[in-house]
């Protein structure tokens, strides 16, 4: 099968609700307890039915946190009929017993985390966070469970890293996906928060290299960070979007060929890449989504995406530094809608 | 003075990086070195070099290190008969203050 961008699988990353029992600093959906908006599950499910048929394989449920979407294991179990896979990002602290029967249904789960007790419960607003959301990668991992760690990283917190690390994988943590916490949401306003230069991303990259040796034999170590170089010479990963001579017109193609990954937002929006992609970029809305609205955005609304993403792989070209390459496609979308960069 | 072994080097590697005390200069020299154009990262470990990296690729590599200063040794291992388009390729780098505090000279 012909790739669909950086990513393995072709994904959806559904946020039901921005509904959360923490409200982080550097909360990029700037959830909390005050957004009480959900997605309809019977509206979301024919949506999901409509995306498979699209060509999406995996569900990648976030938030808000998904513990607290009241519908979530009616929605997890129609999108498992569907033939999904899923998997859930949390704060881990309502990953109890009391969930296990709709942590059952997850193909695996990822706890998040923003460095050691101190910082991670400074970021998250409540003392207890971090030993909460530990007591949870354990019970989960002692389950035999498959639970990794998403570990988001302030510039200040990278330090933290290898102890944190080495903390999760005696946990039973399997896999650490570690970035860097995006200029984005709340982190925009967050006091204290020192941006990454471009050393600092280096800094970080090199230190989930030595990760990835000195834990080898106990969990994958994955750093969204790449080298520019290596990205423009896997550009081919978008010629479904971005085309050749060998392959289908783009309104004959799956979307999960041409937009990967997708996003559903809590509002129903259907965006490419990223929670807080620019709104002049949405595909579609779920309510009342088609195959012919589908089809009509690949006609008429996909020229200014392939724009957006061939002007960004090509960018990659001179640089020689590293890149979060979703993240940087998300600026760029905000770029392009404010006429500072070209689409 | 004591001696050091590789497993001392391996188990620090991540703090001794992640900790500012190695300065922004040794990180962007490292950075800027082991992003070598076409070749895929595999091992990333201490070596009496500094940092010895493992390249896979699946040409034969056209390594250009005249604007990689710091390369102390690099080496090429075909795979032959067992994979013949895979080839393991070893750069040696020495990186200024990795092993820095090793011997109680300031570590943490």
């Amino acid at each position: 099968m012909m790739r669909s961008g950086f990513l393995p699988d072709r994904i959806i990353h559904l946020h039901p609700t921005r509904l959360c029992n923490l409200a982080c600093l550097h909360c990029y959906s700037e959830s909390g307890l005050r957004e009480k908006a959900a997605l309809d599950p019977v509206v979301l499910g024919d949506a999901l039915a409509l995306l498979r048929a699209e060509g999406y394989q995996v569900i990648s449920l976030s938030g808000g946190e998904p513990l607290v979407y009241k519908p979530l294991r009616n929605v997890v179990e129609r999108a498992r009929d569907l033939g999904y896979r899923i998997t859930m990002v949390t704060n881990g602290l309502l990953a109890t017993a009391r969930m296990d029967a709709t942590l059952e249904l997850l193909d695996g789960m990822a706890v998040s985390f923003d460095g050691l007790a101190t910082t991670h419960d400074h970021i998250r607003g409540r003392v207890g966070a971090f030993a909460q959301a530990s007591a949870a990668v354990a019970r989960l991992a002692a389950q035999g469970r498959p639970v990794a760690a998403a570990i988001s990283l302030t510039r200040d917190a990278l330090p933290e890293l290898p102890e944190l690390a080495d903390h999760l994988v005696a946990l039973g943590a399997r896999a650490l996906q570690i970035r860097p916490v995006a200029m984005a949401g709340r982190a925009r306003t967050m006091a204290g928060f020192a941006s990454y230069t471009a050393t600092d991303l280096a800094r970080l990259y090199l230190v989930a290299l030595a990760l990835r040796e000195e834990l080898a034999d106990q969990a994958k170590v994955h750093c969204d960070l790449a080298p520019a170089q290596g990205l423009w010479q896997q550009g081919e990963a978008y010629t479904g979007l971005l085309g050749s001579c060998d392959v289908l017109p783009y309104h004959h193609r799956p979307l999960a060929d041409l937009v990967n990954p997708l996003v559903i937002t809590d509002t129903g929006a259907l965006k490419p890449i990223a929670y807080d992609f620019h709104d002049r970029f949405t595909i579609a809305h779920i309510d009342g989504l088609t195959t012919d609205g589908i089809m009509h955005y690949k006609q008429h609304g996909l020229a200014a995406y392939q724009a957006l993403i061939g002007n960004a792989l090509a960018g990659l070209q001179p640089r020689t530094d590293l890149v979060d390459w979703f993240d940087h496609c998300t600026r760029t979308s905000e770029q392009v809608a404010l006429g500072r960069a070209t689409a | 003075m004591s001696t050091v072994s590789s497993k001392d080097l391996a188990d620090r590697m991540s703090k001794r990086l992640a900790n500012f005390k190695l300065s922004d200069a040794a990180i962007k020299g490292l950075a800027d070195r082991v992003v070598i154009d076409g070749l895929s990262i595999g091992k990333f470990n201490p070596c009496i070099y500094g940092i010895c990296i493992d390249y896979f690729t699946d040409k034969w590599p056209k390594l250009d290190f005249k604007h990689h200063h710091g390369i102390t040794k690099w080496e090429v291992f075909p795979y032959g008969i067992i994979d013949w388009d895979r080839f393991r390729v070893r750069v040696a780098f020495q990186v200024d203050g990795i092993q820095e505090g090793i011997n109680g000279g300031g570590g943490f």
